[in-house]
């Protein structure tokens, strides 16, 4: 299936190249959730999370010529993805608020088996720092590789699998605590 | 995975979108103005080029190289103008130290034979 996916991207991208500009328009309905769920993660404020992804795009849009493959498409939108999170998280005292008028409603998710503790751990994560999050979030959402992990966030893989021990041990000792408050 | 690894990636599963979103990016990209090719951007693409970045490099090292080489050529050429310096002085003291010695035994050899005579 993800071979399926990757050849229908491969077309798109052979249309865009040859200047169809409304082909764009199926890359971003196929990657939108990636960019977007990268973002919310690290930002935890679905209004922040939505203007970095269509920033993710918008720079696509400029770079599409450095584009070369789907599979370096999904590579490229990953890794600007981060960076974008991380600048906006270190903006993110100075941003101004968002009205309420301008945050989208959000869409329909997949039910959670246990939404509280779903929550509970989106919430530890965010509380992780920032290049700690970065990890987590592409080890367990993006259910990638250390080495493609390494890869994306430009260092190296002793540094990931350091940074994703000592995480889930934090992550581990918060849950416990969280957990012991929640019983009681 | 683990089961506490399993709670970790359903709680970060991928989110959906908020809707309409695909709409928003493409109506920002429209608002985009369109860019002319500038020259600038047509020399930033060419700077970016790995070939010319190791072309580069390699000139860079090239004239490092010459500029040590020069360096230490010149180097070379002043120690030799100072050995020559050195030599010059010396054989100009022992040029004076000769003619010190030979005014002196000119001077016994002219007073010896008149006492002996």
């Amino acid at each position: 299936m993800a071979t399926a996916t990757l050849d229908r991207c491969g077309e798109v991208l052979a249309r865009l190249a040859r200047g169809d500009v409304s082909a764009f328009e199926e890359i971003v309905q196929a990657h939108q959730s990636m960019v977007f769920s990268i973002a919310y993660h690290f930002l935890h404020d679905r209004s922040l999370a939505e203007e970095a992804a269509q920033d993710v795009f918008l720079r696509l849009y400029r770079n599409l010529a450095s584009i070369k493959s789907p599979k370096h498409l999904v590579f490229w939108l990953r890794q600007v993805a981060c960076r974008r999170a991380l600048d906006q998280l270190r903006r993110l005292p100075k941003a101004p608020p968002v009205s309420l008028e301008n945050v989208a409603e959000p869409a329909e998710d997949p039910p959670d088996s246990d939404p509280l503790l779903s929550r509970g751990l989106r919430r530890m994560v965010a509380s992780l720092p920032e290049n700690a999050r970065a990890v987590i979030i592409l080890r367990y959402q993006e259910e990638l590789e250390l080495a493609e992990i390494a890869q994306i966030l430009d260092i190296p893989i002793n540094t990931v699998k350091s940074r994703l021990e000592r995480s889930l041990e934090v992550l581990r000792e918060k849950f416990h605590r969280w957990a012991g408050g929640v019983a009681r | 995975m683990n089961r506490w690894e399993e709670k970790l990636r359903e709680a970060l599963r991928r989110k959906a979108a908020p809707e309409g979103f695909s709409e928003r990016v493409l109506a920002r990209i429209r608002e985009l103005p369109v860019q002319e090719e500038r020259p600038w951007g047509r020399i930033r693409s060419f700077i970016a080029r790995p070939a010319f970045r190791w072309a580069t490099a390699m000139l860079c090292l090239v004239i490092a190289g010459s500029l040590v080489y020069r360096a230490r050529q010149e180097h070379q050429r002043r120690e030799g103008e100072i050995a020559r310096m050195q030599v010059k002085q010396a054989l100009r003291i022992a040029s004076l130290k000769l003619n010190v010695a030979r005014r002196k035994v000119q001077e016994i050899n002219r007073e010896i034979p008149q006492s002996r005579l």
